[in-house]
């Protein structure tokens, strides 16, 4: 099996699509019943039971996760496409049925693993359940633990429903399903209004990126849908369908599989190239669309570069780039296994895995490549710029994810996605030790947060200290730990890459990318230093620290050592690569999930990486992680403490308080957007609801009702000769009626 | 009949009933009321009595026969009624007989 | 001779009853309507209902009116009451039935009389009678249920609180 992992050709299991396929539903449905029993029966059932459950139910996610893994390891492993009745190999498939249709539309629970998927769920499986144990004696003072416990199995279930959907309507189930247990567990202890604000900000911000993504889904339905218009229609269109078993394969796909299919994606852009000087007869992405409706007059091409840019907007929204990222650093407000889990690991990284998902579209569009990679370098060294001013250990962790995030949309931008998913797994292994280290430091500082309240934990604290060391080693890039090689072999990449008519976005993302590493190394290291080193401050809240249990103890040690392994998934040109090349393992290993879109990049020349020796861009990684480390060290050892009392230098002291209060974004968006809209929103309710409705509409109408209510109430006197006066005029209306128009 | 038509037999008994109606909506003595109750049923007995002369069928005087046994039966109770409440109220004027005031 | 009889006890009917509703006193009221019913028993024996009229006397005149008078003596409801106050629903009854009067005798206009020729025994004890416990069965019986009713109910609402 582990040759399986390892090397991604082996033949050791036949039959597991049969067999294994068949269980992928029961991978989402573990955590799902796990959510269900510890949210009704968690309080009834006890601290300890709930405990085994929700951890339960995650490990058998993983050990069935790997069953899948593995058998995604064999080329054997194929299941038949249904967009094209081509074999896809190394993929497993499961359709659970139709799910709605709606005229044209239609969705299907569809699972599907292949290896892209596989290395996901070993990451939030695997994860997962580590975080699940640390979490059951991190939350072992709290009340709410079976509340806790069902909204985090019920995130994992939704993560894994993200990452293992075949269509993308069913991951956008998952999308929002973790954007819905972000906010609960955000929010956790929503007693606390500034914790409960924070989990309504993360939801307000993933709510706009959520919105994007819709319209760009829809977009996607529109192309699709004029594609086999005019492939019926048109003369020109009818060129592109001449194959026709394969043809009619995808447009019954089209109609019963439902637009949004990867595969019915997959296809369509099989058939409909750019345009350039290899392609052949028929439309291509510079055809104009002729049929009616909103794409009339634009080309294929732009409408799927506008649909890009939607899902980068979604992507923003909810793995925390520019312009939506301000919600991650306030959701520290949760528990720290939440932030490990949540805001480290897996769901911020549900973005990168869309633009991996959909990277053979993403290769046709060198528009959206630029824009995700520029975005991403910019994230990256924007959060890094605020992330050296922050004290709070736990902001500087949060802003340090959103500029690891951008890394990994540069990768993404400039065409590595192999690196980009890479660095994915890297950076959930050592982020997510690093934010259970830094929750076992408030764990045994009585919660403090604040780095100049802390210091001097590497006696009390060893293990704590050396995890997070280690942790910390590997997010700076220093070799041989893992996250040198994946961020490296994102900048590499970048450094190599030349992108269809944007010749100069490959260097600017090198460069960029290098001074984030840079800094990186230095909020790091300070941040490592002013916890760690020296002495103990004096202000501290608990005169001595004390070490962590062993469950908590015990995962930081495994997800250090998976930081450190992690490497072999890196290490450059030592396994044979799909064409024959040499190549890193984790590039091999995902290359059947990328056939396409290197298939797309070679062909159509939209993405091009030079072959050029990563050596000696490692050694210019390293010497700038070195010196910013370096830097560090000796900025928070030596001369920051001997200069104790004096002012900083002006443009430093200045850059600081810029960098501390976040270069007043939050202050921005509160004055451009919220300000207007709370007005807007005021001015409406006072005119609109408390005038027109609540007293014209609502109040008027018991107004009017009462008047005549008491204006009829002078009929009932209570004199029944009255009425028997109104009997009588009403008997002659009647016989007046009777005469006069029915005894005509 | 000579001369006298079923209208003249109608004629007066639409008269009679209107002065019954008259006589329930403005008196204020409630045995006057009822009396004229009374003439009410009277101009209808006639209305069927002179129908059934014209037509010749004298099962029309059965409807009649039993009006007057409905009557007999409706006047029991009702001065029962009257009874009851000049007991209660001391009085049976209608204007000083307001239970059913809202 | 007809004519002259059906006219001269109209017009006593007409008066009588006027005299039911214009009458000041409940007592004056009572003897105009025993005096109406006389009249009206006059006229159903124009009308060959010699059954109805002997019960219109029997009944009516004998029975009800009696039932009247006791109450009105019992309760010494017999002094004038002072005149009639004039209120609205007052005169939109008068009014009303004004209206109602000419509505009838529009309603009755289009009747064409036919004057069919009546059998000997028509209105007769024994025709009544035939009728009566044969095809009429079910009614009678339910009408001297009603009667035992009205009986029993009477008791109930005139009895005096024990």
């Amino acid at each position: 099996m582990l040759a399986a992992i390892i090397n991604p050709f082996t033949d050791p299991f036949p039959g597991a699509q049969e067999n294994i396929a068949a269980l992928l539903w029961a991978i989402i449905a573990l955590p799902l019943a796990g959510a269900f029993l510890c949210g009704v029966l968690g309080r009834f059932m006890g601290r300890a039971n709930t405990n085994f459950v929700a951890c339960a139910t995650v490990a058998g996610s993983f050990l069935l996760s790997v069953c899948a893994v593995w058998a995604v390891g064999a080329q054997s492993t194929q299941y038949i496409s249904p967009a094209s009745g081509v074999p896809v190999r190394w993929a497993l498939w499961l359709d659970l049925g139709r799910w709605f249709s709606a005229g044209d539309f239609s969705a299907h629970y569809g699972l599907t693993v292949d290896r892209l998927t596989a290395a996901l769920l070993l990451v939030i499986t695997g994860i997962g359940f580590l975080i699940h144990v640390y979490s059951t004696e991190y939350m072992e003072h709290d009340d709410g633990y079976w509340r806790f416990f069902a909204y985090l199995n019920l995130f994992v279930a939704m993560m894994l429903t993200l990452v293992m959907a075949d269509n993308l309507i069913l991951l956008f189930v998952g999308w929002e399903g973790v954007g819905l247990c972000s906010y609960l567990l955000i929010g956790f202890w929503y007693t606390d209004t500034e914790k409960a604000a924070a989990g309504r900000k993360a939801m307000m911000f993933n709510r706009v990126g959520d919105f994007a993504f819709i319209i760009g889904m829809i977009f996607l339905v529109l192309l699709l849908g004029a594609t086999e218009k005019m492939g019926r229609e048109t003369v020109l269109g009818r060129t592109n369908f001449t194959d026709i078993s394969r043809a009619r394969a995808w447009v019954s796909a089209l109609h019963d599989q439902g637009p949004l299919n990867i595969e019915v994606l997959r296809e369509w852009a099989y058939r409909i190239p750019p345009a350039g000087p290899k392609t052949r007869m028929g439309m291509n992405l510079d055809t104009v669309i002729t049929t009616e409706g909103p794409l009339q007059g634009k080309t294929f091409g732009h409408v799927l570069t506008a649909a890009l840019l939607l899902m980068l907007l979604g992507a923003a929204g909810k793995s925390a780039q520019i312009p939506l990222y301000v919600w991650l650093p306030d959701a520290m407000a949760g528990p720290t296994p939440v932030s490990a889990l949540i805001h480290a690991a897996t769901m911020v990284t549900a973005g990168v895995y869309l633009f991996c998902r959909l990277s053979f579209l993403l290769v046709l569009s060198p528009t959206a490549m630029a824009w995700v990679a520029m975005i991403g370098a910019l994230t990256a060294v924007w959060a890094a710029l605020i992330a050296f001013a922050q004290d709070d250990i736990k902001k500087v962790l949060a802003y340090s994810t959103v500029s690891q995030l951008g890394f990994m949309f540069m990768g993404v931008g400039v065409g590595v996605f192999w690196a980009a998913a890479l660095h994915l797994v890297t950076h959930a292994c050592f982020k997510a030790c690093l934010f259970l280290g830094a929750g076992s430091v408030m764990h045994g500082n009585g919660d403090e947060t604040d780095v100049y309240r802390l210091g001097g934990l590497r006696k009390e604290m060893p293990w704590t200290w050396a995890t997070f060391g280690i942790a910390t080693l590997a997010i700076t890039g220093i070799v041989p730990l893992s996250g040198f090689f994946s961020k490296d072999a994102i900048l590499h990449g970048a450094h190599t890459a030349e992108v269809l008519g944007i010749p100069w976005l490959g260097h600017t993302v090198y460069w960029i990318g290098l001074f984030g590493a840079l800094c990186t190394a230095f909020y790091m290291t300070r941040i490592y230093v002013l916890t760690f080193e020296g002495k103990r401050a004096a202000d501290a809240r608990l005169p001595h620290a004390h070490e962590s249990g062993f469950r908590m103890v015990s995962v930081l040690v495994i997800l250090a050592f998976l930081s450190v392994v992690g490497v072999v998934w890196g290490l450059p040109d030592m396994f044979p690569g799909p064409g024959g090349e040499k190549v890193a393992l984790m590039e091999g290993y995902l290359a059947p999930a990328m056939l396409l879109t290197d298939r797309f990049a070679s062909s159509y020349d939209t993405v091009k990486h030079l072959h050029a020796s990563p050596i000696p861009g490692y050694i210019v990684a390293w010497a700038v992680a070195l010196v910013g480390g370096a830097a560090a060290w000796l900025v928070f050892r030596s001369w920051l403490p001997a200069r104790a009392g004096k002012p900083l230098p002006a443009p430093i002291a200045l850059f600081w308080r810029l960098a501390r209060h976040k270069f007043y974004v939050d202050e921005l968006y509160d004055f451009v957007i919220i300000r207007p809209f709370t007005a807007l929103s005021r001015g409406l309710y006072s005119a609109l609801d408390t005038w027109i409705i609540d007293r014209f509409a609502v109040g008027g109408t018991a107004a009017v009702l009462r008047r005549a209510g008491s204006w009829l109430r002078y009929t009932q006197t209570g004199n029944a000769q009255n009425y028997a006066t109104v009997m009588a005029v009403g008997l002659l209306i009647s016989i007046g009626v009777v005469l006069t128009w029915v005894l005509r | 009949m000579d001369g006298i038509t079923l209208q003249h037999y109608l004629f007066l008994a639409a008269l009679l009933f209107s002065l019954g109606v008259f006589g329930v909506l403005v008196r204020r003595n409630a045995l006057v009321v009822f009396m004229c109750v009374e003439l009410m049923l009277n101009a209808s007995n006639l209305t069927f009595l002179a129908f059934a002369r014209d037509a010749g069928m004298d099962v029309g005087h059965l409807p009649a026969l039993f009006v007057i046994a409905v009557a007999a039966a409706e006047a029991s109770i009702g001065l029962a009624v009257i009874i009851a409440v000049f007991r209660s109220r001391g009085t049976v004027n209608v204007d000083d007989i307001r239970t059913m005031r809202l | 001779m007809t004519t002259f009889l059906f006219y001269f006890f109209a017009i006593l009917t007409v008066v009588a009853a006027a005299g039911v509703i214009a009458a000041r006193s409940p007592i004056y009221s009572a003897m105009s309507l025993v005096g109406t019913f006389f009249c009206l028993a006059a006229i159903y024996a124009l009308l060959l209902a010699h059954t109805i009229a002997v019960l219109q006397v029997l009944v009516y005149a004998g029975a009800i009116m009696v039932l009247f008078l006791f109450v009105i003596m019992l309760l010494s409801l017999g002094e004038a009451s002072g005149p009639a106050k004039v209120t609205v629903p007052r005169v939109v009854g008068g009014i009303a039935a004004a209206a109602l009067f000419a509505l009838l005798v529009v309603a009755a206009r289009p009747f064409v009389p036919v004057a069919a020729q009546t059998p000997p025994s028509f209105g007769t004890l024994q025709s009544i009678g035939a009728q009566l416990y044969t095809q009429w069965l079910a009614p009678f019986e339910a009408v001297s249920l009603l009667l035992l009713v009205a009986m029993v109910g009477a008791v109930v609402v005139a009895k005096s609180r024990v």
